[in-house]
């Protein structure tokens, strides 16, 4: 019902165009410096799409993206990372979560032309070829998902809840876990396989 | 018709094996299993839907000049130019549909959030800011928008759908006046929505004349053959699947408005299109749980044994079609009930039209009982569990069918065990941890046994190896998972060998996932299809490789291969036909001569801050009995979603209505409050063993629907335990708490 009232003044509306014009505004700079190496100028007013250097899971490719493409929608549509899931488009429910240089963010409410050159990992990236990361296997090991949609959010918020340090008692990694909603309600599994994994995690 | 005491296992343990699940590596790596997730031929465009601003009323208007204006706009069906489709019936007729309306079908609004138009683009992007720039106006009316509202009628349910009238046994209103202690209390649920995190995606295709749809689904036949019936098209040339789903809890069954006007984008622009919809519109595209109110008047003597039990329902439905839930007949058979009276209503509005919910009667029906029963047991002096426990019953009141297995009483004495229920002080306000006023509560769970026809096809192989296959459906449930165990059980083989296929249309049918009857129904059908291969082999159970191996060779072959199909006790066997047809005829729960339930027990302790009212709910307890656990492992996890969906109920979830314009307030999964991992300390989760070789083949019980019912009661009254306020309309919020 939020987003479908038009006319309804300064909205949410205008302030997602207001932030999608500043990551195409980011963006267009880093492009136009790279035009300029290419020797090839580009009026820069006119583009709606504009071409990035995504580095995903080790491997970096350059596509064009839209200026309003979330990082979340590129990688399903662009990169066939599908892997990374739509549960609202909102920032709500976390099932959308990526390791943005090593921190976990939320991909829905991440321009994709915001983040060249940054490293980006997803889910399918935390395997190691056939060795499954020990919070994958924590999860299995524990149940700690039924539908498993969230899964892929909650295995990369967990693996940063790790690093961030916030495994100190049960609670804090509940409080810290609560970012990602499990419909489901597998929370207690995924507090389980937390703490198995933590102390196995090393540099993983 | 299958001879399920002859076929049972009696040899069986109560429980199989905790295997992980099928699927598990692909759901921790980001494995392509989902509808959206599928490829498809060629570069997909993408949808956009656009729903009414409004609850009822008319379009006067379409300007899409702007929207069209949008580069990579490729269409934009709206009523004016939707290609034709032929009715739809709905789920509760026979048919497939969430609701008879059809989609596009004209300028009437009858709900808010009615999808008003189909964009498709080139892009996501695109498709979205056409969408927001198409320019519809509208001739506003007064909406009816629930219980109270203006111009909503109340009937009962048997005046506007033609049966419902509850339950009745001997003169209930002359047993409550001979009772000593009388309970009257009246009790209400709210709107809930199912908001699994896989939204309402839909993907069609066409390969000449044959369709293809990725689409989580609860019931793949039951859509291949609605869709099919709505398009005009033969139903073997449309494909559903749906391998993987990403959450139901029956939101995914009926087919709603954007399957049909997906695959007509989708043959009009000779292209997969592919639609994501917004979480607002997940809201009024699909179904909820509606609104309920309860009247129950309670009674029981002296010694505390209840005498009469009276019940009126109340639920809220739509003006296009009338679903509804009832669920008296089951409330009415789970105590020693002298006397049983009651009726159910209808109150109609402008709303989107409500559709399963996870244990949909039973959450508003027994949640009443349940709330009544504590009520009643503190007005007699009884400890509720003792309450309970006196007023027990091997055969439902109402027609004397005995149950054919139940294990309540175990179930309360175990979770009391473990819970510490005999350190209870029975006084409200009477347990304290320094500001926060503690209290404990309990509750019954239960839930019917239902069943339906199944089919399904085994292959095995001469090395053991073997394929399963039937169009059953794993929306989190761990179906792929013993439906391959059972396989190995039966076969003697290693379950790590086992293909397990499900969720595509183009498999054997199975029924729809719902009624939490896929496990006793599915395993069932390849249980007789595995003894089929036994018979085959000369073999009456599982076989050591060696012996297989010989039986092999004698028969001269390197691959059996046997389909089944099955029906449960009591249905006509040729009913297993009405799958083929998009069908699924239950049986089960009340029945005329046997009552089939799974029960439990759960308790619960709140803490409620005396300074700032905060309720917490550091520990739950559930004990449930549901005959022979497939998989332990698995059935654990539902028990424990169960029961948070059950807190969830009882203190976070509503969806609010701006009564006025008859439209959803939060409309989002962040306003919308579900449980979130901070919520939930501690739930301790017991299996109680139960035996039932009378129920069917392996003697199962549903269980997904089962730990989520009875919670709020056990709820409501640990908040009446900690404060002294009683709370009977849910969810119980901090300012209801506010006296």
């Amino acid at each position: 019902m939020a987003d479908d009232i038009k006319k309804a003044g300064p909205d949410r509306r205008s302030v997602l165009k207001g932030s999608a014009l500043a990551g195409g505004v980011g963006a267009m700079l880093a492009t136009n410096v790279r035009a300029a190496q290419d020797g090839e100028p580009r009026a820069a007013a006119a583009v709606s799409r504009i071409p990035v250097s995504l580095s995903v899971n080790g491997q970096t490719r350059d596509v064009s993206v839209d200026t309003r493409a979330t990082l979340l929608d590129t990688l399903r549509h662009d990169f066939e990372l599908t892997g990374t899931k739509k549960g609202c488009d909102h920032g709500q429910c976390g099932a959308c979560t990526v390791h943005i240089d090593g921190e976990r963010k939320l991909s829905c409410l991440t321009l994709a032309a915001t983040v060249e050159g940054a490293d980006i990992v997803t889910i399918e990236g935390l395997a190691k070829g056939d060795a499954l990361h020990p919070m994958q296997q924590a999860f299995i090991d524990h149940d700690a998902f039924q539908c498993g949609y969230c899964t892929p959010g909650q295995i990369m918020s967990a693996v940063a809840l790790v690093k961030e340090g916030h495994t100190g008692s049960d609670a804090e990694i509940r409080e810290y876990m609560s970012g990602n909603l499990c419909r489901c309600a597998a929370y207690p599994n995924i507090v389980a396989a937390v703490k198995q994994a933590a102390p196995q995690m090393g540099d993983a | 018709m299958a001879d399920v005491t002859n076929t049972a296992a009696p040899t069986m343990a109560n429980a199989g094996k905790p295997i992980a699940r099928y699927e598990a590596r692909q759901k921790v790596t980001g494995g392509k299993i989902y509808g959206d997730d599928l490829a498809v031929p060629g570069k997909p465009a993408h949808g956009w839907l656009v729903t009414s601003a409004i609850a009822k009323g008319t379009i006067t208007a379409i300007d899409d000049s702007a929207a069209k204006a949008v580069p990579g706009v490729l269409m934009i069906m709206t009523h004016e130019n939707r290609p034709p489709l032929q009715p739809m019936k709905t789920f509760s007729t026979g048919g497939i549909g969430l609701t008879s309306q059809e989609p596009l079908g004209g300028p009437e609004i009858a709900h808010d959030g009615q999808i008003v138009a189909l964009i498709v683009a080139e892009t996501f992007e695109a498709a979205r800011e056409a969408g927001r720039k198409l320019d519809i106006s509208y001739n506003e009316g007064r909406p009816a928008t629930t219980f109270g509202s203006p111009g909503v009628v109340r009937k009962t349910t048997k005046e506007v759908v033609g049966r419902g009238g509850g339950p009745t046994l001997g003169d209930v209103e002359a047993a409550l006046a001979g009772s000593t202690h009388v309970v009257e209390a009246e009790y209400s649920t709210p709107v809930q929505h199912h908001n699994t995190i896989e939204m309402f995606t839909t993907t069609a295709f066409w390969e000449g004349d044959r369709l293809t749809l990725h689409e989580p689904s609860q019931f793949v036949w039951g859509a291949k053959v609605g869709l099919a019936k709505q398009l005009g098209i033969d139903p073997d040339n449309v494909h559903y699947v749906s391998p993987f789903v990403g959450g139901a809890f029956g939101a995914k069954a009926a087919i709603g408005h954007r399957t049909p006007l997906v695959a007509l984008a989708a043959k009009q622009l000779g292209r997969p299109v592919k639609l994501v919809p917004t979480r607002d519109q997940c809201f009024t595209i699909a179904g909820y749980r509606q609104e309920t109110k309860s009247k129950v008047r309670l009674g029981c003597d002296a010694e505390g044994r209840l005498t009469g039990y009276s019940h009126e329902l109340d639920e809220f439905t739509s003006l296009l079609d009338p679903y509804h839930n009832g669920g008296l007949e089951n409330s009415a058979a789970m105590y020693a009930f002298k006397a049983v009276g009651g009726d159910m209503f209808l109150s109609r509005g402008d709303r989107n039209v409500p559709v399963f919910m996870r244990s949909p009667p039973e959450v508003p029906v027994i949640y009443a009982l349940e709330s009544a029963m504590n009520e009643l047991a503190e007005k007699a002096g009884m400890d509720p569990v003792a309450f309970r426990k006196l007023n027990d019953t091997r055969v439902n009141p109402v027609n004397g069918a005995p149950y054919t297995s139940r294990s309540l009483n175990e179930c309360f004495d175990e979770a009391a065990a473990s819970f510490g229920w005999s350190r209870r002080t029975p006084a409200p306000r009477s347990m304290r941890d320094g500001d926060w006023l503690i209290g404990w509560g309990c509750s019954m769970a239960t839930y019917p046994t239902s069943m339906t026809p199944a089919t399904a096809r085994v292959t095995l192989n001469a090395n053991g190896g073997a394929k399963v296959e039937v169009a059953a459906h794993d929306v989190g449930t761990g179906a792929y998972t013993i439906i391959g165990q059972t396989v190995g059980e039966r076969l003697g083989i290693d379950p790590r060998r086992i293909i397990v296929q499900c969720g595509d249309s183009d498999l054997p049918p199975g029924p729809v996932s719902g009624g939490s009857v896929t496990t006793a129904s599915v395993t069932s059908a390849v249980a007789k299809a595995c003894d089929q291969l036994l018979a085959k082999m000369s073999a009456s159970g599982p076989m050591s490789d060696e012996d297989r191996r010989a039986a092999f060779d004698r028969i001269g072959s390197n691959a059996l291969i046997e389909y089944a199909e099955w029906t449960p006790a009591g249905m006509d066997p040729k009913q297993a036909k009405t799958l083929y047809e998009g069908g699924v005829p239950f049986a089960g729960g009340a029945g005329e001569d046997r009552t089939m339930f799974a029960f439990g027990a759960e308790m619960v302790e709140v803490r409620i801050n005396e300074r700032t009212r905060e309720i917490r709910v550091p520990r739950m307890t559930g004990a449930f009995a549901a005959g022979h656990i497939m998989n332990p492992r698995t059935a654990h996890s539902q028990y424990l979603g169960g029961m948070i969906w059950g807190m969830g109920s009882a203190l976070l979830e509503a969806t609010e209505m701006d009564r006025l314009r008859g439209r959803y307030v939060n409309d989002n999964i962040a306003e919308y409050l579900v449980a979130t991992n901070a919520d939930i300390p501690q739930v301790d989760i017991i299996m109680v063993p139960e035996q039932d070789d009378e129920i069917n083949v392996l003697g199962v019980k549903g269980i997904g629907e089962l730990a989520n019912v009875g919670t709020a009661a056990a709820i409501t009254d640990a908040v009446y335990h900690a404060t002294g306020v009683r709370i009977r309309d849910l969810p119980v919020r901090i300012e209801q708490l506010l006296v």
